[in-house]
């Protein structure tokens, strides 16, 4: 009867599961659920034949139930496996997929932070009769099974820290990093490390981190994903979501919501447009493979899953490891041939080694950077011919080389032979100094010769500012406007034409920076007539036919004139040429999409060839566009792995942030740069104030996110007066940076 | 139609105006705020406006446009020299007329840089410094190694810098180094304060000359490109926060004192100076060029005031033009309004010594304090060489108001030579009578003793 009993008690959390996923009023789940608690009530009470028989027959109305349920399941049931207490987590992957495991940085709630688990862990595979074992190290986010403390999975910005942390000492150990993905999304606060700048440091490390990295991605929630998503090979389970944003947060932005929950047709209507599961972002090229799962979603009990996951993790690491080695073909063969939904095989069959030498670290860098430059470019849609697209691909090609004889072969030669010149020269007067000082000083007093004022060999000159400034089209309207400050500092009324004109947009009494437009920083930062855009004809379609997007795209197109948000431009600053790249507000609110990251990534290739300074100018970006979804959210690791290579091969890059800056640019490619500097008037941070209430609970001061707080936080390295916006870069540009700039 | 002009100012100047503007027939209206209530301009006149501020632009135009003005007239001090109020005086969409330079002109000259390096392309000699601002302390130590060299060249026994914020003025942001070692932390300091207060870092570094006579050159020019001049002016007497105390017209007297160089040869070649730099910027007001005169008759050119001055006074008393005297706000005035200046620098003449007595509220034996209180009794004896310009009514008490300047009069006396000019000058300060209270009761005192004091040392180079 006990044995009834079991199997009762586990009929009806099945059928709960069902009920949970489909919602109360799906189909007779309900009527079943209710029956089976009744037959469990009554298990003592009812005579077995009839127990048994009711029993059958409801578990047959269960079975049909669920394979209706896996047939109808819609994006948003996803969501809701994915995010269901009875899901599998981290803690039941290292405890079945992996051989042993050692927790790192903290146990269950004693934890740095206990929404990310790391562990050092051993995973086993058989060839014939040999057990091969392997070290790896296991990062990932802990959702638990609805303990508190875990949050959901949601890391706070020290639990990215953490992540990172361990991901180097695996560099140092030569192991692989497997990572799972159960985030929900980073828990948005700007504490020191602070959620953005931490996952824009991880971002920037793990695109040339020298070990094979495997990511496996359950819940896939934007920018928290990618904080420890930037992997070889990405794995995706089948009843997982990874999404730009939960639906809930894409309906409350389509809604316009400022609180309380929408509806539950948009929120479903959202979770379709997103193209957040597996297939669809398998379709869209964000994710490598598919990891099946039973058709309602793996729970903790389904060893099978457990099993083929292992296999897919060993299979991935394998392929990502041959990938860098010269004799690989055969293995390789054998890998593919096991590609496929078959049965886990016992036997793997082949055995490989994951250590990597020096040479083969260097082609997995490679590999990274290639597989994410290709990813998701096929969204890019450009205007230009065929005929125009070789025109540039030549054009970049001279570039390449002209710059490279120019400032590689040149340069450098002539430089060596200069410093060669210097080092002799100073010598040899080191020498004969003792010698010549007192003759030259005897002489001086009988000749009667002055001694000499001190030439300064080389200091910063102040670059011209442009003869006439451009004048804002605010400024020619006769009124005044009061400072928002006016009642703390006494400021007077502004005169508009004053205050848009010769002030640069700021109350001169209190330093108030009020907002102006893109083009402003276009005509009074730079040297006249020096902007010269390029790739301008790249834009975004609707990769995801995202319902209502392209009719926004087009007004967008109509009332700027651009094709996208991002600009990028050659211009100099007292005559100095440097690469832009500029998201401006006018374009969809800044906000970064397909064609905004090409863009960017083209910048800095440019920038990096033509040995130019580069210099990110933020104008606003209210983070990655929803609408082209996960293709959106991979720009992230994207333009970190292409700032990361400009970086490294010693420009400068600069990032200056005016108005909003919010998400995902910052956290990622805008986040990552040595130097950044904030206007006054710059808001800066993870999320927006609203995202904070609700994940949180707590309401943030009105300056949370304020330029002075984010100077607090480290995040920034300076806060600029936009009067001298121009001399300050300047200034940098002189000071600042990599050796292999081409005026150095 | 008739013009109506704002007195955008107050106290005497606003009198002044009003006295102008009667004569010369046209309307006016004063502004006026409630420590000024009790003030005579407001008490004379007909169509008044209380403020807030007198420096609010906001609240003067609202006034120019309710009351109907066609010009502004910004006296001096307050708005008088700022570029962006003359510019949105005659740019706005109810443009006014501003009685004083074009806004350009106010700008460029605004500029002590800027005069300095027209000045140089002019020849005209500048006090030796930089004419271009500084920002790097290796190069501001290179510049003043060369001016130290320089001065202990010419003779200077003790020789001292000034690193002066390009951008300041009234002795805002000005300090004096001795040895070079100091240079670079002053520099650093005055490149902070001129950052933190100016919003420019920019900073100068110039020779400090230690004995000198402050010269004024006065001149007047039209849109019309006519261009005059009314003698010059002496300055030096000034209380210590370089507020002028004691004005003479001309401004050198080698009849009264013996200098070492031709002093008649100086002034002519200052006015012609001053006479260039106007022209190259095409001046068209009236205006001030000050200049430096060391003890060997050397010159140097300080700075330009674009507005009418205090002290403009002395100069019309001094000037004749086709025998008639002259009053050069209302010369302002009317070339302003668009009129033709009518006569030439051969139509005027000079004769005698003016002098101007400034009498201030203060404490002379403590460091020039300004004072506050009631005044009783306030008279003077009326003789033909005197003119008294006051704000402050001599027929019930006036309280002086703590916000702006203690000023209480200006006494001008003329005299057919200095030595008359000075006597009457003293006749002056014998006979007027300032009584007054302070707020706890003790009597109120002036620069009275001070200024007889300092009669004695007018024109004089400082032993």
């Amino acid at each position: 009867m006990s044995e009834l009993y079991r199997e009762l008690t586990e009929l009806l959390e099945r059928a709960l599961y069902v009920r949970d996923i489909k919602g109360e009023d799906w189909q007779e789940i309900s009527a079943v659920v209710g029956f089976l608690q009744e037959l469990r009530e009554k298990v003592y009470e009812l005579p077995g034949e009839e127990l048994r028989k009711r029993f059958s027959l409801l578990k047959e109305k269960l079975v049909a139930l669920e394979t209706l349920a896996a047939e109808t399941l819609s994006p948003y049931e996803i969501v809701k496996i994915t995010r269901h207490p009875q899901r599998f987590t981290l803690q039941d992957i290292l405890e079945n997929v992996y051989d042993n495991y050692t927790e790192l940085g903290g146990e269950g709630e004693i934890n740095l932070d206990p929404a990310v688990v790391v562990a050092r862990a051993m995973i086993s595979r058989r060839v014939g009769d040999k057990i091969y074992m392997h070290q790896v190290m296991v990062i990932g986010h802990e959702k638990g099974h609805g303990e508190e403390f875990r949050r959901g999975g949601s890391a706070k910005p020290w639990g990215n820290e953490k992540a990172l942390h361990y991901m180097k000492i695996a560099e140092t150990e030569g192991i692989p990093i497997h990572f799972y993905i159960f985030t929900p999304g980073a828990y948005p606060i700007e504490d020191p490390p602070g959620a953005a700048q931490q996952i824009a440091r991880n971002l920037y490390t793990m695109a040339k981190l020298k070990v094979p990295m495997i990511s496996f991605i359950s819940e896939g929630g934007s920018g928290g994903a990618e904080a420890i998503g930037l992997a070889d090979l990405r794995l995706m389970a089948s009843r997982g979501y990874y999404s730009v944003i939960s639906p809930e947060g894409a309906a409350a932005i389509e809604a316009k919501l400022k609180s309380g929950r929408p509806p539950r047709e948009l929120v479903e209507k959202c979770a379709r447009n997103l193209r957040l599961t597996a297939e669809d972002n398998l379709r869209l090229g964000t994710i490598d493979r598919i990891v099946p799962e039973p058709p309602l979603g793996a729970r903790r009990q389904d060893y099978g899953f457990f099993k083929r996951l292992r296999y897919e993790m060993i299979r991935a690491t394998d392929e990502v490891v041959l990938q860098t080695k010269s004799l690989r073909t055969f293995r390789k063969y054998v890998l593919s041939r096991k590609n496929g939904t078959e049965e886990v095989p016992e036997d793997f069959g082949i055995y490989v080694n994951w250590e990597l030498t020096e040479d083969e670290k260097e082609i997995l860098l490679e590999n990274r950077s290639r597989k994410y430059r290709e990813m998701g470019r096929w969204a890019v849609c450009g205007k230009e011919s065929t005929f125009k697209h070789y025109l540039e691909k030549s054009h970049d090609l001279g570039l390449k080389v002209f710059h490279g004889l120019r400032y590689g072969v040149f340069k450098q030669s002539h430089r060596a032979l200069r410093r060669m010149f210097e080092e002799l020269t100073q010598e040899s007067s080191a020498l004969l100094k003792p010698v010549s000082d007192p003759v030259k000083t005897v002489y001086n007093l009988l000749s009667g010769k002055k001694r000499r004022i001190p030439k300064v060999v080389s200091w910063i000159e102040r670059p011209e500012g442009p003869e006439e400034l451009y004048v804002s089209p605010l400024a020619l309207e006769d009124r005044t406007v009061t400072c928002p400050n006016a009642e703390t500092h006494g400021c007077p009324d502004l005169w508009v034409p004053d205050l848009y004109g010769e002030f640069c947009g700021v109350c001169p009494n209190c330093g108030y920076h009020f907002p102006l437009e893109y083009q402003w920083y276009l005509n009074n930062l730079f040297d006249r007539g020096s902007v010269r855009e390029f790739n301008e004809g790249l834009s975004s379609g609707n990769p995801l036919n995202f319902e209502g997007y392209a009719e926004k795209l087009a007004k967008a197109r109509k009332s700027t004139g651009k094709n996208s948000a991002m600009l990028t431009f050659e211009a100099k600053i007292g005559g100095i040429s440097l690469i832009v790249a500029m998201l401006i507000a006018d374009f969809r609110q800044g906000t970064v999409g397909v064609a905004e990251g090409e863009k960017f990534i083209r910048a800095c290739d440019r920038a990096r060839i033509t040995r130019r300074p580069l210099l990110a100018l933020i104008h606003t970006t209210g983070g990655i566009r929803i609408h082209e979804g996960t293709l959106g959210v991979i720009q992230m690791p994207r333009c970190t792995v292409a700032v990361r290579e400009y970086v490294d091969s010693g420009g400068l890059y600069i990032v200056l942030y005016d108005n909003n800056s919010y998400a995902g640019p910052v956290a990622s490619f805008l986040g990552c740069a040595p130097y950044q500097f904030a206007l006054r008037s710059t808001r800066l941070g993870f999320a927006g104030p609203r995202v904070i209430r609700e994940t949180t609970g707590e309401e943030v001061p009105p300056d949370y996110h304020s330029a002075e707080n984010a100077l607090r936080r480290g995040h920034i390295q300076g806060v600029w007066d936009r009067r001298e916006l121009r001399l300050k870069l300047y200034e940098a540009l002189l000071t600042m940076g990599g050796r292999n700039l081409y005026y150095r | 139609m008739k013009d109506r002009v704002l007195i955008a100012n107050r106290g005497e100047i606003a009198l002044r105006i009003m006295e102008a503007c009667e004569e010369l027939g046209l309307d006016y209206v004063v502004v006026y705020t409630r420590p000024d209530e009790e003030s005579l301009h407001v008490r004379k006149a007909k169509r008044k406006y209380r403020i807030a501020d007198y420096r609010d632009p906001n609240e003067l135009l609202s006034v120019a446009d309710e009351a109907k003005c066609t010009a502004i007239h910004p006296g001096y001090g307050f708005l008088a020299e700022d570029f962006r109020f003359a510019r949105r005086v005659v740019k706005r969409s109810r443009p006014l007329t501003f009685i004083g330079p074009r806004w350009e002109v106010i700008r460029d000259l605004g500029s002590k840089l800027n005069v300095k390096r027209l000045a140089k392309e002019l020849d005209i000699p500048v006090i030796p410094g930089t004419t271009e601002p500084l920002y790097n302390e290796i190069e501001a130590e290179a510049r003043a190694e060369e001016l130290f060299e320089w001065l202990r060249e010419s003779g200077e026994e003790d020789p001292r810098l000034l690193i002066k914020a390009s951008a300041g003025g009234g002795g805002m942001g000005i300090e004096e180094v001795r040895e070079l070692e100091e240079v670079r932390p002053v520099f650093r300091r005055v490149r902070a304060y001129a950052k933190r207060l100016f919003g420019d870092e920019g900073v100068i570094i110039e020779a400090k000359i230690s004995r000198f006579q402050h010269l004024e050159v006065q001149l007047l020019g039209t849109p019309h490109g006519e261009l005059v001049h009314f003698g010059t002016r002496n300055c030096t007497i000034q209380s210590p926060g370089r507020q002028k105390r004691i004005e003479i017209a001309p401004g050198l007297d080698p009849q009264f004192v013996n200098y070492s160089f031709d002093a008649d040869a100086l002034l002519a070649e200052i006015i012609n100076h001053s006479l260039k730099l106007a022209e190259a910027v095409s001046y068209d007001s009236v205006g001030t060029w000050e200049w430096l005169i060391t003890p060997e008759g050397r010159a140097y050119l300080m700075e330009v005031n674009t507005r009418i001055q205090v002290e403009n006074e002395i100069s019309a008393k001094i000037s004749q033009v086709k025998s008639q005297t002259v009053n050069l706000i209302k010369e302002q005035i009317r070339i302003a309004l668009g009129d033709k200046l009518r006569y030439q620098q051969k139509d005027i003449h000079f004769s005698g010594t003016a002098i101007e007595l400034r009498l201030v509220a203060e404490d002379t034996q403590r460091n020039f304090k300004p004072l506050s209180g009631t005044i009783t009794r306030f008279s003077w004896e009326k003789h033909p060489w005197l003119t008294v310009r006051t704000h402050v009514p001599q027929d019930k008490p006036y309280t002086i108001p703590t916000e702006y300047d203690p000023n209480l009069a200006l006494a001008i006396v003329w005299g057919k030579d200095t030595k008359e000019a000075q006597q009457r000058a003293l006749v002056f300060l014998e006979e007027v009578i300032i009584e007054g209270k302070r707020s706890q009761g003790e009597p109120l005192v002036t620069n009275v003793s001070f200024l007889k004091n300092k009669l004695t040392e007018i024109l004089r180079f400082p032993e």
